[in-house]
């Protein structure tokens, strides 16, 4: 059945409007492990999410199940759930935007390359590894391409599609050195299977894995941090929800009325650029069918404004600016804006000081609200301006809120990770360092 | 879902090119989440998780296909597709046995009740919350419940149903001053229908999640330093569970990345450690009769007065490691295959009282709410979050303090235990690992970490 009879449906058992938004995504996964095949999955899911109003009530209702008679029950629940809610809220199926940003097609066809090539790429990876310097072994060597095809239809005439094809490649390295275990992995992403360049993928992860061995903890102290661009980034991921319309519509971010008030320093702006070419990708439309654009989150220091779904927006009687994404407010690709303070410029004041490299538990160690947080870390001391010996087994703890007025510099060497959110190193005056005096060195 | 004979003539299909075992997983998976904010009712999501897993082995190579296509063509077109990986020669699968009795824990199933029914078990809580104190600004509870029916069938003549039923409380409470926002959560689960809500005291649980919050806003944050550490009970097993339990599962040991390798017999903590991992309590939120390969779930001693007694192991790992399933193969769904997983995993009571070890602790943190956690099973490195904690000062609970985060190694945390009372509680959390989130306990009652590394924002001691 096709999607405009389940439309006519939906409307026929007393929807007042619905949007279906399907996707299909077939993927290959292949890891390998001491030159033998771990795991080989295959996969072809179509999944259907079914937005409907029913007595000026919206929700939604998402499943994998396509078969006829499958669908009418579904109707019915998306009623009988649209009916228990008791809250006025607006509810809006989005006749849709005036125009749509042009993204690149990006359709390389990896089933096109033959999967005794992939096969070898991953053994070829593992091998590269095995052998060299502290590499102890490597746990896994994963190879993946993914293909997703999104459709999205309503009872307000809108279609729109959109597809992406993409593979990523990583190892992770076990390195040994006396006695001292890390694991280390940098993931390759590609949009065509030829950008795979194997000698750099092994030189990065030696490059991760080596820079590891070794350290210590330090006694705790208050002292200068720089995160690498990665892991600035990482911290950064898990405060999205503090610049989202409905936390703010819930009593849930600090921000709520602090539009236009200064909460960083001057030097620091935050951009949601759907379209960014930095970016892994680029985004012309939300879940909801609205248009995305380019939105600054914090400019100069400034807070500007939170991104929306059509029901915030509508509520706080602004447009929709495209951020609804799998039923949530969310960013496409933020960054912090790079300076042109190159790393080394960026650390030179620093005499005594700690660069972060890895954070590990930010799903538990965050607390969104209160900007809170507490992590392990491990990365390099900083002495008289030059990144010196390993640090590892610290706790990183400060306030996310405090520590945007407490940026001291920003760096120019902007990346993005495949959390879609992008920033340089960023220099901290001051953070709380946790460690353990019998341990330092 | 599909016929009995059809799985077993496209079992016997998969082991015809030289796989020596073909398994085939079916679910259809049914959720809901009902959410009240304030006395509102703002969202009644549901969802659908529905398809199928072909997975063939030959030794210990796998491959994995999957599918929402549940239909014998296009089961047939994945046996066709994985079986080309191997080579070599025709197997003659077991015929499927029967089905063996399962029990599915309900008394009263989630869906024997409109939403509406269960918006008026919530709706209470939120009010408790937000009637709590003035500084609530914003209290949240939410109810999930699931029932995920599956089959197995397995060319050894595995022939398995199962219907498991999930229902969870999480309530939120967000509480707010002059000088800071904080948030505190319960989120109680059980395998269950709607008698949870008889079974559980919600009530009190959202008064005491208001006077967390509330507690939070006068903590301070606590200074770093090296000291012990008393883990009440519940969500503190969350400790075992990541710094034990993940390196324990036969997917590290297999590959030889687990501190614990080789180590069965050896002492590996203190002697007041025995621990199990069980897959059988009732109504427990990682209980299961079943496990995703079609075992049924056991009691596995894994730790006894210290000495390391076993690991958790899946079929293929087990093939790998020469050893028994454990009953514990696990999936998020028919999108995974199945790995060593963790059902409800606790340090068994021992009969110390949680007053006497707070009285004997000299200087320290009471540890009273976990937060989560995580561990790199190779490094053995484990990290947790103190939702809530307390500074104990000449063995006396003194004042609040937040933001602590204890940091480890899993082989040096065992022997540093040294107190363990008699209140063993589970607290249950989502798991995630190779083979998706799943459901399970963490549990343990009150201990004591003679010293670990405490970091927090309060500056250093």
């Amino acid at each position: 059945m096709s999607y405009e009879k389940w439309i006519k449906l939906g409307l026929e058992k007393g929807l007042e409007d619905l949007q279906i938004f399907a996707t299909r995504n077939r993927s290959l996964k292949l890891t390998i492990y001491q030159g033998r095949i771990d795991q080989h999955v295959e996969s072809d899911v179509e999944s259907v999410t079914l937005r409907g109003i029913y007595g000026g009530k919206i929700t939604s209702i998402k499943f994998e199940n396509t078969n006829t008679d499958a669908i009418e029950t579904m109707i019915d629940r998306l009623i009988s759930n649209a009916k228990a809610l008791t809250a006025n809220e607006p509810a809006i199926i989005f006749e849709g935007s005036e125009s749509y940003p042009e993204v690149k097609v990006e359709s390389f066809d990896f089933t096109r390359v033959p999967i005794a090539d992939k096969i070898q790429l991953a053994k070829d990876y593992e091998a590269g590894l095995l052998g060299q310097k502290f590499v102890k072994q490597v746990q896994s060597t994963t190879y993946q391409e993914t293909e997703n095809e999104t459709t999205l239809i309503n009872s307000k005439g809108l279609k729109l599609h959109r597809s992406n094809s993409f593979a990523y490649a990583y190892a992770i390295g076990v390195f040994e050195k006396d006695d001292d275990i890390k694991t280390a992995y940098d993931i390759k992403l590609v949009k065509d299977y030829a950008d795979f360049n194997l000698a750099d993928m092994i030189q990065t992860t030696l490059e991760k894995g080596w820079a590891k061995l070794g350290g210590s903890s330090i006694s705790s102290a208050q002292l200068p941090v720089v995160f690498s661009n990665e892991k600035f980034g990482e911290l950064l991921a898990t405060f999205t929800t503090i610049f989202s319309g409905e936390s703010a519509y819930r009593n849930l971010s600090p921000l709520k009325d602090k539009v236009n008030e200064a909460i960083a320093i001057e030097g620091l702006s935050i951009i949601d650029d759907p379209l960014h070419p930095d970016a892994y990708f680029q985004i012309p439309f939300d879940d909801e069918g609205v248009a995305t654009a380019p939105m600054n989150l914090v400019d100069k220091g400034v807070f500007k404004g939170f991104m929306h779904d059509l029901k915030t927006a509508s509520i706080f009687k602004e447009a929709p600016n495209g951020h609804s994404f799998s039923g949530r407010i969310s960013t496409t690709n933020m960054y912090v804006q790079p300076s042109n303070v190159g790393f080394d410029e960026l650390i030179q004041p620093i005499e005594n000081g700690i660069y972060i490299t890895e954070l590990a538990g930010l799903h538990a160690g965050v607390k969104a609200v209160s900007g809170d947080f507490s992590l392990q870390a491990g990365g390099f001391k900083i002495e008289n301006g030059n990144v010196t010996t390993p640090v590892k087994m610290i706790v990183l703890s400060g306030n996310f809120f405090k520590l945007l007025n407490g940026i001291t510099g920003i760096g120019s060497d902007l990346k993005f990770g495949l959390n879609n959110v992008g920033s340089p190193s960023v220099f901290v005056s001051s953070l709380s360092i946790g460690g353990d005096d019998s341990k330092a060195s | 879902m599909i016929d009995k004979l059809v799985l077993e003539r496209l079992i016997q299909e998969g082991v015809s090119e030289g796989a020596d075992f073909c398994e085939i997983f079916l679910e259809d998976t049914h959720s809901n989440v009902l959410r009240v904010t304030g006395q509102e009712v703002t969202d009644t999501s549901s969802s659908n998780v529905y398809g199928a897993g072909v997975r063939l082995i030959q030794g210990n190579d796998e491959v994995y296909g999957y599918t929402n296509h549940v239909d014998e063509a296009s089961l047939e077109q994945i046996v066709h597709n994985l079986k080309v990986s191997f080579d070599g020669p025709k197997m003659d699968a077991k015929p499927l046995g029967d089905s063996q009795p399962y029990d599915p824990q309900v008394k009263i199933p989630m869906a024997s009740k409109t939403t509406t029914e269960k918006a008026e078990k919530l709706l209470p809580l939120t009010k408790i919350m937000a009637d709590h104190d003035s500084r609530i600004v914003q209290s949240i509870a939410s109810l999930m419940d699931m029932k995920q029916v599956i089959k197995v069938a397995n060319s050894d003549g595995v022939y398995q149903e199962d219907e498991r039923h999930y229902a969870r409380v999480i309530m939120m409470a967000v509480a707010k001053d002059d000088t800071s926002m904080q948030q505190a959560y319960e989120g109680p689960g059980r395998s269950m229908g709607f008698e949870i809500f008889d079974e559980l005291d919600v009530k009190t649980l959202a008064k005491e999640t208001a006077t967390s919050a509330i507690t939070l806003l006068s903590a301070e944050d606590i200074e770093s330093q090296v000291m012990p550490v008393i883990l009440h009970n519940g969500f503190g097993g969350v400790i075992f569970h990541e710094a034990c339990g993940h390196p324990l599962e036969a997917t590290a040991i297999a590959k030889g990345l687990s501190p614990f390798v080789g180590k069965v017999g050896e002492k590996i903590g203190s002697d007041v450690v025995t621990a199990y991992d069980d897959g059988t309590v009732d109504n427990a939120w990682g209980r299961l009769s079943y496990d995703d390969e079609g075992r049924p779930t056991q009691n596995n001693l894994l730790i006894e007065n210290g000495v390391l007694k076993g690991y958790l192991v899946d079929f293929r790992r087990g093939r790998m490691m020469g050893a028994k399933p454990t009953g514990s193969g696990r999936r998020q769904s028919y999108k995974f295959s199945p790995t060593s997983r963790m059902n409800s995993t606790f340090i068994a009571p021992g009969k110390d009282k949680v007053e006497a070890i707070i009285k004997d602790t000299k200087y320290g943190l009471f540890a009273k709410k976990m937060g989560g956690g995580s561990v790199q099973p190779a490094t053995g490195e484990f990290n947790f979050a103190v939702q809530e904690g307390y500074m104990i000062e000449d063995g006396k609970l003194t004042r609040p303090v937040r933001g602590a985060t204890l940091i480890g190694h899993g082989k040096d945390i065992l022997f540093k235990i040294d107190r363990v009372a008699d209140n063993l509680e589970f607290g249950q959390g989502m798991c995630g690992s190779i083979s998706g989130s799943i459901p399970v306990d963490v549990g343990q009652p009150t201990i004591r970490v003679q010293s670990m590394t405490v970091g927090g924002a309060g500056g250093q001691k």
